[in-house]
């Protein structure tokens, strides 16, 4: 799957808008605006925006990257996802290597 | 091993750390304490505190997670005859602090970081977090303070109506009477290994802390970053070998949810407790029928009180009845008024009063027949066979993913913002989420609060648990007759809301929702 640039911070603003802020304010969300520390998104809501992320981007979370840290801003979810995407990229090239041999 | 005889709390670790100094008592992941540990480490503490002019009933602030720390702190609390207050560290600084002021703690122990600090509040001193037990503190130990059952052992703060969390105290007494039941009844032992995720502040953890002193069983402590997260806690149940759960329906619900449950085995899983919230039936059956060999029951009571009446689930209970919420303890005295259909609940469970609250203490208690009885403000029914059923609240109380929740102090939360002329909140059952939280606000004019800034000043003083799900600015909100909120009003605008949500109404961006509402 690829994964446009910008893509993934307009798709969390539309997920953040469409479940957190009844739709609206989707254009104002900014980078940097905390999510999670600042109110928008509770715990729970924190789980099902990993489900959200996990199914759309096609990535598996473990229990420690789930923290209010890593998961605060549109910025820092982005450079998670791009951490993920990156390191799947090696893993599948890995793995053809191995059925290369 | 002979139950102690004391209803002291902390007479129960001393008498489980010389019966089974050995034992595991606390399983934190990889860390595992020792009973002999665990009250050494306890005392130690309880020394320092002494020696630093704690007094008998002082109290000490845990702004801690459900830690071994955490544990050795409320048993250093109690050892050294002093109330233990738990604060969880996720709520706001500004509710940490009005909490602390309100019960004015003399210590404060914060656990987030390591190690965990201990702060005098009268004198500003810190006091370092030392567990090791010298020898000539062993002797010392002598110096500890008698403690008498009918002394105040802790006190939780609880969601006000009014705005303020209020602190519920319970007396050594009134836990011990829950705790030894819940041993007795559910025959907790040596080998069991007890999971309860519940908080330190929630009644609900005194079942995992107390019942480890008691009986020598181990309490496992959930991570308390998977509590909420179904398919890493239903793992843990497993690998942790957890014999006795006792947790919210919400967070079992969950696990059903996410669908693995059935997948794997839980052979060691004996007894799932659950309380705080309704269970709906259906999920009850699903959750005996992925667990056959356990026993299920649910327990009933509020934090005044803790548990009052039980109901052990039946094998072949299908669901499609609601859950009664059963019989009283044998501890506790329960009645139904009969004209408002208030179940009332007394006995040895109750709790001493509100902290610092003498007015509020009066209203809510009620003497009928030389009994004491708290007022629950539960609607309940009495069945014919003594079984009670949950009905619903008399107030505006509300329960989400089993937290205790006053709307008005979710409303009173909105008013503290300058601009926000009326607050109002409603709660609405929606199948997939629960408990959904709405709060409509009026602003001093257009665009003077945002829906970003109204959520934000939430998130300052509520505490996570209970933000509203939505807010939703209205040019008006509704009244009644007499001038009073139209809450039915308010709910029909919430439905109407799902409704759009529901057809994909979402793409609007930020349209104008209907003639009233203003989003922002």
């Amino acid at each position: 799957m690829e994964i446009k640039s910008g893509e993934i911070k307009s798709e969390v603003r539309k997920y953040i808008a469409d479940n957190f802020l009844l739709g609206a304010q989707r254009a104002t969300l900014e980078d940097a605006m905390p999510l999670i520390t600042g109110g928008i998104i509770d715990s729970i809501g924190m789980i099902g925006l990993v489900d959200f992320l996990e199914s759309r981007f096609e990535v598996e979370f473990m229990p420690r990257e789930i923290d209010v840290h890593s998961l605060d801003t549109v910025e820092r979810i982005e450079e998670l996802i791009r951490k993920k995407l990156a390191s799947r990229k090696a893993g599948v090239a890995a793995g053809n290597g191995q059925q290369i041999r | 091993m002979p139950e102690p005889e004391s209803d002291v709390l902390c007479e129960w670790l001393r008498h489980t750390a010389a019966a089974t100094p050995d034992a595991p008592a606390i399983v934190e992941e990889n860390r595992v304490t020792s009973f002999r540990e665990l009250f050494e480490q306890a005392a130690a503490l309880a020394l320092r505190f002494v020696e630093h002019g704690v007094q008998k009933q002082d109290r000490i602030a845990l702004v801690m997670p459900k830690t071994t720390d955490a544990i050795v702190s409320i048993f250093a609390s109690l050892l050294a005859g002093a109330i233990y207050v738990p604060i969880h560290p996720t709520w706001p600084k500004e509710r940490i602090e009005a909490t602390v002021a309100d019960c004015a703690a003399r210590l404060v122990i914060e656990g987030a970081s390591f190690p965990s600090r201990i702060t005098d509040r009268q004198t500003g001193a810190s006091i370092a977090w030392q567990t090791a037990l010298t020898s000539t503190a062993l002797t010392a130990e002598d110096s500890l303070p008698r403690v008498d059952a009918g002394d105040p052992a802790l006190i939780l703060f609880t969601s006000g109506s009014t705005g303020r969390p209020k602190g519920v105290v319970l007396s050594h007494r009134a836990v011990s009477a829950f705790v030894r039941w819940s041993a007795r009844e559910f025959q907790i032992c040596s080998t069991d290994r007890i999971a309860c995720p519940s908080p330190l502040g929630f009644d609900l953890s005194t079942f995992d802390i107390f019942n480890m002193a008691l009986c020598g069983a181990t309490c496992v402590l959930v991570p308390g970053h998977i509590v909420w997260m179904p398919r890493f806690l239903a793992q843990f149940v497993r690998e942790a070998r957890i014999t006795c759960w006792y947790s919210v329906p919400s967070i079992l619900a969950g696990m059903l949810q996410e669908g693995r449950l059935a997948e794997h085995g839980y052979p060691g899983l004996r007894l799932i407790l659950f309380a705080g919230e309704v269970f709906p039936g259906p999920n009850v059956a699903r959750l005996q029928a992925a667990i056959p060999q356990a026993v299920f029951a649910n327990l009933f009571g509020p934090t005044e009180t803790n548990v009052v009446t039980w109901y052990r689930v039946l094998r072949d209970f299908d669901g499609s009845e609601p859950l009664p919420i059963g019989r009283p303890c044998p501890y506790a005295t329960v009645t139904m008024e009969a004209s408002s259909g208030e179940l009332l609940a007394g006995g040895d469970s109750l709790m001493s009063g509100y902290w610092n609250r003498p007015g509020e203490t009066e209203r809510a208690f009620v003497t009928l027949e030389g009994t004491r009885y708290y007022r629950t403000g539960d609607r309940v029914s009495l069945a014919p066979d003594g079984n009670y059923f949950f009905l619903g609240r008399l107030d505006r109380q509300v329960k989400r993913r089993g937290f205790r929740i006053e709307l008005g102090e979710i409303e009173a939360a909105l008013l503290r913002q300058e601009d926000i002329l009326e607050a109002a909140a409603v709660a609405a059952e929606d199948g997939q989420m629960g408990t959904v939280i709405t709060a409509f606000v009026r602003a001093r004019s257009a665009g003077a609060v945002t829906l970003v800034e109204a959520k934000a000043h939430c998130a300052r003083t509520l505490p996570p648990y209970m933000l509203p799900d939505h807010i939703v600015f209205l040019n008006t909100i509704p009244k009644g007759s007499r001038g009073k909120t139209d809450y039915m009003a308010l709910g029909r605008i919430v439905t109407e809301l799902n409704q759009g949500l529901n057809h994909g109404d979402q793409e609007r961006g930020d349209q104008e929702r209907g003639p009233e509402v203003h989003r922002r």
